[in-house]
């Protein structure tokens, strides 16, 4: 079999931080903000989901309700992963999300807002980006270990810029550390030939000290298309055409 | 805390904005392990988590925001340290800042590093720093020649910008103890010797730093204590204020300056009970025994000479956009004391970058021009030669709610 078409999608990659830490390996030939204004705001769940099926799919998910959403699981048969006879995606929101992982960052997140004592705060965070750091490495584990597999396409859906980000976005050294972190592995992945394909679903912005979704996404590829703000419902097409 | 007292040495790094200042700073602490507490730690645990090295680029993302948000490291927050003591590093983030902090309150720098870029060479803001540390009296002075390894480490330029600073320095009466080449970036003779410029045997940043001496201690000298505000707690009436050099306690002779009323101390007074004896720094209240009327702004004192007059003569750094004309009035502020003044003439003024003298005469004082000026107060001040008791050696002048020019009186003519 061929090499897979590999897909880095990374939650709340921020293109201004791509920039400001000069992370080359994420930037790769060509790169630019996706466009996402026509949703009302930028939505982990509703983002991916439309990113997969190349619909806007805020108004279903919406629909669902702010608990339930977490919970879809939108069939192969209407995403462009049907267009692939073996795909792998790991942890993709609205596909094969690891909703108990990302269940348990909500709730420490909305405790650490919730109490006013700076020694719960300080306990919950390091609790909490513990978490996030330990499932980052689990991700890419699993992630590098499917490259190796007899797969046409890889996903691969990495959250720790977005999770670490909500508490620490203003901590300028753990944002560069982490997005040192995303840097080598892009390095890694375009050192082994992939076609490679590296997309955000939004960016982050700051709010004092913590930091809030960004009304843009970032993407990047290592081959060759029209450099321009894409939307992203517009990447399941490229993939398709480019894999 | 105690320790630190005792054993700290309070240093100022200066130089031009681009010469690397921030880079030596986050290079002391890294190399010394002292790392601030804080967010630095959660970010170094996180590199153990991921398997990632620490980077210097972290901590100096740390410094830059600590600067952004004005938790500068100039508030005596941040030490590093050596076998032999600890240090304090006094910083400010620009040009005008720095001459700011020199002059109205960072100014009690023990020793200076003035860092000089060793591709760049010696600039203006390199000789109005220098010049300032002059000002103030600073003996105790590193040269360090930084970024060493832009030019190849090479014997020649040092030799070449060693020779410019030696030049400008004994233009200004500074002997720099060493003059030291390095590079804050990689690390070279900062902490640990070089071994990429075998050509210098002199020592390293840390061990010239070592070989300096602390100055007395405050409290040797006499008692000075500016009456910040007078509360009435009780029956009693208590004058609050600092103790800025010397020893306060119950039963001192005191004499109020300006207004040279005499009386005796009697008792100290703090939160919730009262003390023996205060010294240096602290912030205390004290009672009288005697009924007098005492106003913010008069300073407590035993001992010593202190200057009580309305003619002062001092070195003034005009650090304001808007050029001072002789006559115009401003706001005398000196430790507690703020008192309506004019400059009566400006007897020299300098270019503080080409330290030529501007004009025989001169009418107005500009941007980053120093004058040696004569300023006339409405009513009296205290004051002291700044080498004596810098609080109240040291001032500032204000229009508005702006700080226009520092000043210091180094003089008692």
């Amino acid at each position: 079999m061929d090499r897979p078409f590999v897909v880095l999608a990374i939650d709340a990659l921020e293109y201004e931080l791509v920039e400001r830490f000069g992370c080359k390996n994420l930037k790769q030939e060509n790169y630019n903000k996706t466009d996402i204004s026509e949703f009302s705001q930028p939505r982990t769940m509703v983002l991916w989901s439309s990113f997969l099926t190349g619909e806007n799919k805020e108004a279903d998910i919406l629909a669902k309700g702010d608990k339930e959403m977490w919970n879809t699981k939108i069939e192969t048969k209407d995403t462009f992963l049907s267009g692939f006879s073996n795909p792998k995606v790991i942890d993709l929101p609205g596909y094969s999300y690891d909703k108990k992982q990302h269940d348990e960052e909500r709730r420490l997140l909305k405790a650490f807002f919730d109490t006013d004592d700076p020694e719960k705060k300080d306990k919950i965070m390091k609790e909490y980006n513990k978490k996030s750091f330990d499932h980052h490495k689990q991700v890419k584990d699993e992630f590098m270990k499917s490259l190796e597999g007899c797969h046409d396409l890889v996903i691969g859906y990495f959250s720790m810029a977005d999770v670490v980000g909500h508490l620490n976005f203003g901590n300028t050294a753990m944002m560069r550390m982490i997005y040192e972190e995303l840097d080598e592995l892009a390095g890694k992945l375009r050192s082994m030939g992939f076609s490679l394909l590296i997309l955000s679903d939004h960016g982050m912005m700051s709010v004092g000290k913590f930091g809030d979704h960004s009304n843009y996404g970032f993407w990047s590829t290592n081959f060759d298309v029209e450099n321009r703000n894409y939307r992203i419902t517009d990447f399941g097409t490229i993939i398709t055409n480019n894999k | 805390m105690e320790k630190h007292e005792r054993d700290h040495m309070r240093i100022v790094i200066v130089g031009h904005v681009d010469h690397g200042k921030s880079t030596l700073i986050g290079r002391l602490f890294f190399d010394t392990d002292s790392l601030p507490e804080g967010r630095m730690e959660e970010v170094k645990k996180a590199c153990e988590e991921l398997g990632r090295p620490v980077e210097f680029a972290y901590l100096m993302d740390q410094l830059e925001e600590e600067r952004e948000q004005n938790v500068t490291i100039d508030t005596a927050q941040t030490f590093f340290k050596t076998d032999k003591r600890h240090y304090v590093i006094i910083d400010a983030p620009g040009h005008v800042e720095f001459v700011k902090n020199m002059i109205t309150g960072a100014s009690q720098a023990e020793a200076a590093i003035l860092i000089v870029d060793a591709e760049e060479g010696v600039q203006e803001q390199t000789k109005r720093h220098a010049y300032i540390l002059s000002m103030l009296g600073l003996q105790q002075v590193i040269v360090v020649l930084n970024k060493m390894d832009k030019v190849d480490y090479s014997e020649e330029r040092f030799e070449a910008v060693r020779s410019d600073i030696s030049s400008f320095l004994g233009r200004i009466g500074i002997e720099p103890s060493y003059i030291i080449p390095i590079s804050a970036m990689e690390g070279d003779n900062v902490a640990n010797v070089s071994d990429k410029m075998a050509w210098f045997d002199g020592p390293t940043i840390l061990e010239a730093l070592d070989t300096f001496k602390a100055s007395p201690k405050d409290m040797s000298k006499p008692l000075r204590y500016p009456v910040q505000d007078i509360y009435k707690v009780g029956d009693k009436r208590v004058l609050v204020g600092r103790v800025e050099s010397g020893i306060m306690k119950p039963g001192k002779e005191v004499m109020l300056l300006p207004s040279g009323k005499k009386t005796k101390v009697k008792s100290i007074e703090v939160f919730e009970g009262q003390k023996e004896s205060a010294g240096p720094g602290e912030c205390i209240g004290i009672t009288i025994e005697h009924p007098l009327f005492v106003e913010r702004g008069e300073i407590v004192c035993e001992g010593g000479s202190p200057l009580s007059s309305d003619t002062i003569k001092a070195h003034v750094f005009w650090m304001s956009k808007e050029p001072y004309t002789l006559g115009e009035e401003m706001l005398f502020r000196c430790a507690t004391q703020e008192i309506g003044c004019k400059i009566e003439s400006i007897d020299r003024k300098l270019d503080s970058s080409t330290l030529e003298s501007k004009e025989d005469s001169p009418a107005n004082l500009s941007d980053m021009e120093i004058g040696e000026v004569t300023l006339k107060l409405k009513s009296p001040a205290v004051v002291e030669n700044f080498n004596d008791i810098q609080e109240l050696g040291r001032f500032v002048l204000t229009k508005g709610l702006d700080v226009s020019a520092g000043g210091i009186i180094s003089t008692r003519d």
